[in-house]
């Protein structure tokens, strides 16, 4: 009779979806904060969130695991703020109120939101589509052509939207400091 | 190519850095995230709804079958009347073929149905519904950036006048979870601790998920 030995079972790989759930775990900052950036509301920052999260699990499979995720997941957050941006197509609650803003250190607390407020001000003020390029290059340190493939751009494009953002920040932070102050 | 985007100046590239440091989230967010994630998850795998949705092809083909078939029987419906018409004006009056010919057509006006009756009013109620509703924001904005700046440079006595508006004019609005949390914010630096820890008690139980829950639970009097 055959003797029966125990074969020890190889280590249990991930599931696609646990792979997913563990990308969106790590990147989850940056997940919000690209929002913030694009212009999402804090109220609807949560929402967001996870419709970006159901897009990278839909879209899981085909991604390319040898590039770098965060432009893959900003190209995701880029349309999903489009097309929820479309949707409202009125301006709302922006920087108003974030949570650090009410931290119990008025003096640091209270400087470094107005200099992020200011930033995320002044981002919005440039239309969104520039906007996006502007953060992947100049905030995320995204190379052009990466940029390109992540929002499926000629080349061309994102080099001049991304010269017509910067004049508009510029512009933009000048208005700021003319205004005296921070939003 | 890359040379003709001229680079930021040192004044904006400063500014830009201070926002290049991505802030970590509040645990209770981060908690909040990952388990409405792992909701999704579980809730797509229980119904598996990939496959379904027709082909494009099969839709466009049932619907082209449904308008023929649909005017066929319109046309027979029309042409049934028609006759019977006819031959019931033929027997009170065998004359004139063009009597009947007329009135025959009237009642193929209703079978041929759709013509659905026009809504002139609708368009421009709604359209001035969506001016309201684009108009409403822009001055809650104005509002609660006011009780920020003030909140801001911590004249909180000044914050406390547009937030009062805001709660009188927009009460339930958009902004009224931030405008919530500025009032915490303003009377706790008035020194007014009763009435913040009130205001933080009354935050809590309406917006018990708000992302600034935390923060107002900081500076509430009681929170600590």
């Amino acid at each position: 009779m055959a003797e029966l030995r125990l074969i020890p079972s190889p280590p249990p790989q991930p599931t696609r979806d646990e792979e997913c759930l563990d990308a969106f775990q790590r990147e989850l900052d940056y997940i919000y904060r690209s929002l913030r950036r694009l212009g999402t509301p804090m109220s609807e920052l949560d929402d967001l969130a996870q419709e970006v999260f159901l897009a990278l699990q839909q879209n899981w499979g085909e991604y390319d695991r040898t590039r770098p995720l965060r432009p893959y997941l900003f190209g995701i957050a880029f349309r999903i703020s489009a097309a929820s941006q479309r949707k409202r197509r009125r301006e709302v609650a922006f920087g108003v109120v974030e949570p650090d803003d009410l931290g119990p250190n008025p003096d640091e607390a209270l400087q470094t939101k107005q200099m992020r407020g200011q930033v995320l001000a002044a981002l919005e003020q440039i239309p969104l589509k520039r906007r996006a390029i502007l953060v992947m290059h100049d905030l995320d340190d995204v190379a052009v052509r990466d940029i390109a493939t992540a929002l499926s751009l000629p080349l061309f494009t994102v080099y001049s939207r991304l010269r017509k953002a910067r004049k508009e920040l510029e512009a933009a932070l000048r208005r700021q400091k003319r205004e005296g102050g921070s939003l | 190519m890359i040379d003709k985007v001229p680079p930021v100046t040192p004044e904006v590239r400063a500014i830009l850095e201070r926002e290049r440091v991505i802030p970590p989230l509040s645990p209770t967010v981060r908690a909040r995230a990952l388990a409405a994630a792992r909701a999704t998850l579980a809730n797509r795998t229980v119904p598996a709804p990939p496959p379904r949705a027709p082909a494009p092809w099969i839709r466009w083909a049932a619907a082209a079958a449904l308008t023929v078939v649909a005017g066929a029987a319109t046309a027979a419906v029309a042409y049934h009347r028609h006759v019977q018409q006819l031959r019931a004006s033929q027997t009170v009056a065998p004359s004139p073929m063009l009597e009947p010919a007329s009135t025959g057509a009237r009642p193929a006006a209703p079978v041929a149905l759709p013509a659905p009756a026009p809504e002139p009013t609708t368009v421009p109620a709604s359209e001035e519904s969506r001016r309201t509703k684009v108009a409403v924001p822009q001055e809650e904005l104005r509002l609660l950036r006011l009780a920020r700046a003030a909140v801001a440079r911590e004249d909180f006595n000044a914050a406390l006048r547009p937030i009062a508006e805001h709660a009188r004019r927009f009460r339930d609005g958009r902004l009224a979870e931030e405008r919530e949390a500025l009032r915490v914010k303003a009377l706790a630096g008035l020194g007014r601790t009763d009435e913040a820890r009130r205001a933080a008690t009354a935050f809590e139980s309406r917006f018990p998920r708000s992302v600034l829950l935390p923060a107002v639970r900081r500076i509430s009097p009681h929170g600590e």
